[in-house]
């Protein structure tokens, strides 16, 4: 493996391990969300004995786009690393 | 002859009083809630292999009247839109309102009409549990479903008005629906739902006119 290999390499391994930490710190959810549930009870809802839950925009990275991220880069890869690959000379 | 009559007129009165349950506040006789702001709401819980998907609406509205000494009395239906649930993913949201699904276009209403109250229990002076009876009708079917329901009334005070005006009533219900009861094909996104949904309603009404 050349310099420009392991380059590759390298850079490859270090953007899918950022996207699947990313992925996991964001609560390792299957699916890619755009709002979450929120729990908005206050002391008067409690009083009434009733929950209040609501949906708010909020960007959630899900395995299905993290996965896709992650294959993509992992397909890029592969074909940069084999069209660096060194040339043989031939001899004659 | 007369006597006997007179104290088994006064044993059914005082029977019926005893047993009749209902709140024990200021209001009295016959009064009507409506379900009217936007805090209200109603939500499914379903399960599926990979996640658990939870529907949410505040589109909730209705009302319900009742005898303050005897919940009983009990009458009502609330009603949500099935355009207005969000389960968190604006695709799966359009999955869930299209005709392969709960079709908000040919059944744009979700709602359950109170039949009758068994079971009532008091909690507090303002709190009762009881099991809610009543047609629920999803998909264009009606089946008669019985809700665990906890009612709390709080009259009006500086507290309530923050919420709305007059005196509020708390209504926290929760059912069990089977998806295939209602014609609903359990498929959603090309996952496997559950086949049985638990719903839980969370709602104040108003008393004020």
């Amino acid at each position: 493996m050349n310099k420009n290999q392991k380059n590759v390499l390298l850079i490859g391994i270090i953007l899918i391990a950022a996207v699947l930490i990313y992925w996991y710190t964001q609560g390792a959810e299957i699916f890619t969300k755009s709002q979450v549930l929120v729990d908005k009870t206050t002391d008067l809802d409690r009083m009434l004995g009733v929950e209040n839950k609501e949906y708010v925009d909020k960007f959630v990275l899900g395995l299905d786009y993290a996965g896709g991220f992650s294959a993509a880069v992992a397909v890029l890869s592969g074909i940069l690393i084999y069209l660096f690959r060194n040339k043989r000379k031939k001899i004659r | 002859m007369k006597k006997t009559l007179s104290i088994l007129a006064v044993i059914i009165l005082f029977t019926a009083s005893t047993f009749a349950q209902g709140f024990k506040v200021k209001a009295s006789g016959e009064q009507t809630f409506k379900f009217a702001d936007n805090k209200n709401q109603a939500t499914f819980f379903s399960t599926t292999p990979f996640e658990d998907i939870t529907g949410l609406t505040n589109d909730v509205k209705g009302s319900v009247s009742f005898n303050v000494s005897d919940l009983k009395t009990l009458n009502g239906k609330l009603s949500v839109s099935v355009s207005s649930i969000k389960t968190g993913i604006e695709m799966r949201d359009g999955h869930l309102q299209s005709a392969g699904w709960l079709n908000a276009e040919s059944y744009p209403e979700i709602s359950f009409e109170i039949k009758k109250t068994s079971n009532i229990k008091q909690v507090a002076d303002n709190k009762v549990t009881a099991k809610v009876t009543g047609n629920f009708s999803l998909h264009g079917s009606t089946k008669e479903v019985v809700a665990d329901a906890t009612l709390t009334y709080l009259d009006a005070s500086e507290q309530t008005q923050m919420r709305a005006p007059g005196d509020l009533l708390g209504v926290q219900a929760k059912f069990n629906v089977k998806l295939s009861d209602y014609g609903v094909d359990n498929k959603l996104v090309g996952q496997k739902v559950s086949e049985n949904i638990e719903v839980s309603v969370n709602v104040v009404g108003s008393n004020a006119k």
